[in-house]
């Protein structure tokens, strides 16, 4: 019997489905791996486990039992425990203290320490961790981190462990530790469900496999069986056919010339080498932690400072803050919204905002020029806002970003890098700005993006450069671009 | 297919009542609107409360603009610093540094009005620009800075005064005291202009509004003010010099803290080291009656304006009827609260 049972799920949000009639079975003692693209449901099937999504159709069983979770205190007590992608530790508590924090009891119950500390040591050397229960958890490594959120999680009695990506953003060694111990734990009789993107990973852990794409379960295999192959077209969904385009930027004179480009920021980027011509389409290919914002960060002269040598049009560059960056010419559109769009702040004030000293000679904001300025860009984006002077926060996603790229556009940009440009908005913004990038590349802008989305990648992009765990694998030509190709390279695999 | 049946179209219909009260609400909640309720309901306490017609008076509003006017002068820099992301608790500390320094260089050391002005104004925008470098370029949190300028300031000022009072009464190279004139420019920041019906510290309080309006509003460096205060780290990638912005925000709320203590020091005739103490707190309390949140990146000066007013006009209404100072003290407190209470509700129930 299942020790966990989805029957014929569906949710849905605002009349998108985001799952439909996905049955999943999870065995005591078996590594499970969920896989598939972004949007593909994964999330939403782990937060309907996690107790943390309640209002679904279709039925949940656990241990034969059929449960409703009313929220994720009562998944916990049923013995889900879930590790997401952001840890959940209270950095400045002792790991001792934080395992503490897990445990049941009233808030005024005495606490006993040395107990607390001897409970530590133990589950902590049962997943192989050595480390002193009064370290705080801020001085431990990002892989220490993991490890004690698994140590929480077990110190309740656990029969399902939830892994989401818990691996993004640890080294390869250390990755490598956490998997040997997930191994471990499924040999102990719980039951793993298991999130990665990682080729390697998923082959060296799963002992099945079942693949989301569009909110419907494609495949349940056993790992063994289906193979890399296998896994690559249930994840695409079709047999791989290679667009062939030419790139029409080949002839243009180079505007971009990076030489062993090195940055120390998390998640480091080792040293890449690469060129940009005027008008071309770079797409940067990899998943978080890869590297891919890094690069485009250190290119915008924003973090830990960079090594090796950059020309811009065949002048030095090496910027130091963004605002070096804008007076050379180079804009970035942020991945994080957060770090895009000033929600207080009106349309108009956002979009001006980096292209300011235009609008504002002898220091006085015209608002004429502004809005004369403003206007035609947001016909061109299609931007959709009650007004320009309406809260940015107000707007949804899509037209935010549309804001930040007005923002962008406005300061005339030589060379562009964009940051995953289309995550999280809807299908109609996205043709907007797949339209628009076409049109500014057309019109001699150089554009780097990053995107996480292979079919906008294959659809967009002149080459593409491939990183994975910091390094550059690969540079691929538009005849080369192929979504199998490109993901298995994402994926650490070979071409 | 038949038409989906809309259950929504039966509970949309509201009824007469729940409708007025809607649009009541709405109005009182618009952006216009709202922030001037709480001085309205202040003003129409003082009608009702009205001493036997004392509070209709000309010279009861003119003691009343008057007294708010050096705090409001602080509240214009405030606003600036709160707009930007920070706090400024530093304020009424320099006042008080500027107050002792325009004495002590125009009493017992002879100096002009004007060469003791432009002296005083470079030791408070000084001040504040030492605070905003920290600010900026250190990143120590704001409260902690100003709270350390705003200690260290006002030792200064005990240390340039020994401890007392500057005044006109100065001990001369015999050591015998004498009396020193006191220069004109005393007399005028003292005084009441428009034939006595205003006085001019109120005129310097409505021209540092206008000029924090016209730097806030009208100024590049005020678009930058606000997209700091809304996100660091959003202004930042948009190429906004982030630091110097810090560095102005402080910096000007030192100036003007300079303009506050210089009329301060005019209106007692001497310079007090301990003249000012606690002005820091009635400034972010007009900042914050006005609506502007401390959160950042919203508000403006014309709300301060109004918080000016509600405070002021609270404290003569008050006072007027012989209120207790205790209860005074503790009626403002409780109406700070409700004012910021009834802000945020009537926001919140129309959005």
């Amino acid at each position: 019997m299942a020790l966990l049972e989805l029957r014929r799920v569906t949710k849905s949000f605002g009349g998108t489905a985001a799952l439909r009639d996905v049955s999943f079975e999870l065995e005591p003692g078996e590594v499970h791996v969920l896989a598939g693209e972004n949007g593909a449901g994964k999330s939403t099937l782990i937060r309907i486990i996690a107790g943390a999504l309640g209002d679904y159709a279709g039925e949940l069983r656990l241990g034969g039992r059929a449960l409703h979770f009313d929220g994720p205190a009562a998944a916990r007590a049923a013995g889900i425990a879930t590790i997401h992608q952001e840890l959940s530790l209270v950095p400045a508590l002792s790991v001792a203290d934080n395992l503490l924090l897990a445990t049941p009891g009233s808030p005024l119950a005495a606490v006993d320490r040395r107990g607390a500390r001897e409970a530590t040591t133990r589950a902590l050397a049962e997943l192989g961790l050595r480390i002193d229960p009064d370290t705080p958890v801020e001085a431990l490594s990002l892989a220490e981190r993991q490890l004690v959120e698994i140590a929480r999680a077990l110190t309740t009695d656990v029969r399902v462990l939830v892994m989401d990506e818990p691996t993004s953003a640890l080294s390869a060694p250390d990755a490598e530790r956490l998997l040997a111990r997930v191994k471990a734990l499924a040999g102990r009789g719980i039951g793993v469900i298991y999130i990665s993107h990682r080729m390697d990973e998923i082959f060296r852990v799963a002992d099945r496999v079942t693949v989301l794409r569009d909110g419907e379960r494609v495949l349940t295999a056993r790992a063994s069986e289906l193979g890399r192959e296998g896994l690559l077209r249930a994840l695409l969904g079709r047999e791989i056919a290679a667009p062939a385009v030419a790139n029409t930027a080949e002839k243009r004179p180079i505007r971009l010339r990076v030489r062993d480009l090195a940055c120390d920021s998390r998640p480091r980027l080792e040293p890449v080498s690469f060129e940009l011509r005027q008008g071309e389409l770079l797409g940067v290919a990899g998943v978080e932690g890869s590297g891919a914002s890094t690069l485009l960060h250190a290119l915008f002269g924003d973090g830990a400072r960079i090594r090796g040598d950059v020309a811009l049009d065949g002048e030095p560059y090496r910027p130091r803050a963004p605002a070096q960056a804008f007076a050379r010419g180079v804009a970035l559109l942020a991945g994080d919204r957060h770090a895009s769009v000033l929600a207080a702040q009106s349309v108009l004030e956002n979009a001006t905002l980096s292209s300011l000293r235009r609008f504002s000679p002898a220091a006085l904001v015209r608002r004429h020029l502004e809005l004369a300025a403003v206007k035609p860009e947001a016909l061109r984006v299609r931007l959709k806002a009650p007004s320009l002077d309406a809260a940015s926060g107000a707007l949804s996603g899509g037209n935010q970003q549309k804001v930040a790229l007005i923002r962008c556009l406005l300061a005339r940009p030589k060379l562009l890098l964009l940051d995953d440009p289309t995550r999280g908005i809807d299908l109609g913004a996205r043709a907007d700005v797949h339209a628009l990038l076409t049109e500014l590349a057309a019109a001699g802008t150089s554009i780097l993006f990053r995107t996480s989305d292979l079919t906008e990648l294959t659809a967009l992009a002149d080459r593409a450069l491939v990183l994975f765990d910091g390094r550059a694998v690969a540079t691929l030509e538009r005849r080369e671009l192929e979504e199998a190709r490109l993901l298995s390279l994402m994926m650490g695999g070979r071409a | 297919m038949t038409e989906p049946r809309s259950p929504r179209a039966a509970e949309s219909a509201p009824s007469p009542d729940s409708v007025s009260r809607a649009s009541a609400l709405t109005w009182l909640a618009s952006p216009r609107i709202r922030p001037v309720v709480p001085l309205v309901a202040v003003l129409l306490l003082g009608a009702v409360l009205n001493a036997n017609g004392a509070f209709f008076l000309w010279q009861t509003q003119r003691a009343v603009l008057r007294e708010i006017a050096v705090e409001g002068i602080l509240a214009c820099g405030m606003t600036v610093v709160i707009v930007a992301g920070g706090i400024d608790l530093a304020v009424g500390s320099v006042l008080a540094l500027s107050a002792v320094c325009f004495a002590w260089l125009t009493l017992p050391h002879g100096w002009s009005g004007l060469g003791a002005v432009l002296v005083v104004l470079v030791v408070g925008a000084l001040a504040g620009a030492v605070s905003g470098a920290l600010v900026a370029f250190a990143r120590i949190q704001a409260f902690i800075v100003t709270l350390a300028m705003m200690v260290f300031a006002r030792g200064v000022a005990k240390e340039l005064s020994g401890g007392q009072k500057i005044s006109n009464y100065v001990q001369s190279a015999d050591g015998h005291f004498v009396n020193v004139p006191t220069p004109p420019i005393f007399g005028v920041l003292d005084g009441r202009v428009l034939g006595g019906e205003l006085s001019v510290v109120t005129l310097i309080f409505a021209a540092t509004v206008l000029v924090t309006w016209f730097v806030l509003r009208r100024l590049r460096i005020g678009r930058y003010l606000y997209a700091v205060g809304s996100s660091f780290e959003a202004a930042r990638l948009s190429g906004v010099p982030v630091r110097a912005t810090l560095v102005f925000a402080y910096l000007l709320s030192g100036l003007f803290a300079a303009i506050a203590g210089i009329c301060q020091a005019a209106q007692e005739t001497h310079g007090d080291p301990e003249t000012g103490l606690g002005y820091e707190l009635d400034a972010i309390a007009m900042v914050v009656l006005g609506g502007t949140s401390l959160a950042g990146g919203r508000g403006g000066v014309c709300l301060t304006l109004v918080g000016a007013l509600t405070l002021g006009y609270l404290q003569k209404v008050l006072s007027l009827n012989a209120y207790s100072t205790e209860l005074r003290l503790m009626l403002t407190g409780a109406i700070l609260i409700l004012a910021v209470l009834f802000q945020r509700r009537v926001s919140r129930e129309t959005e």
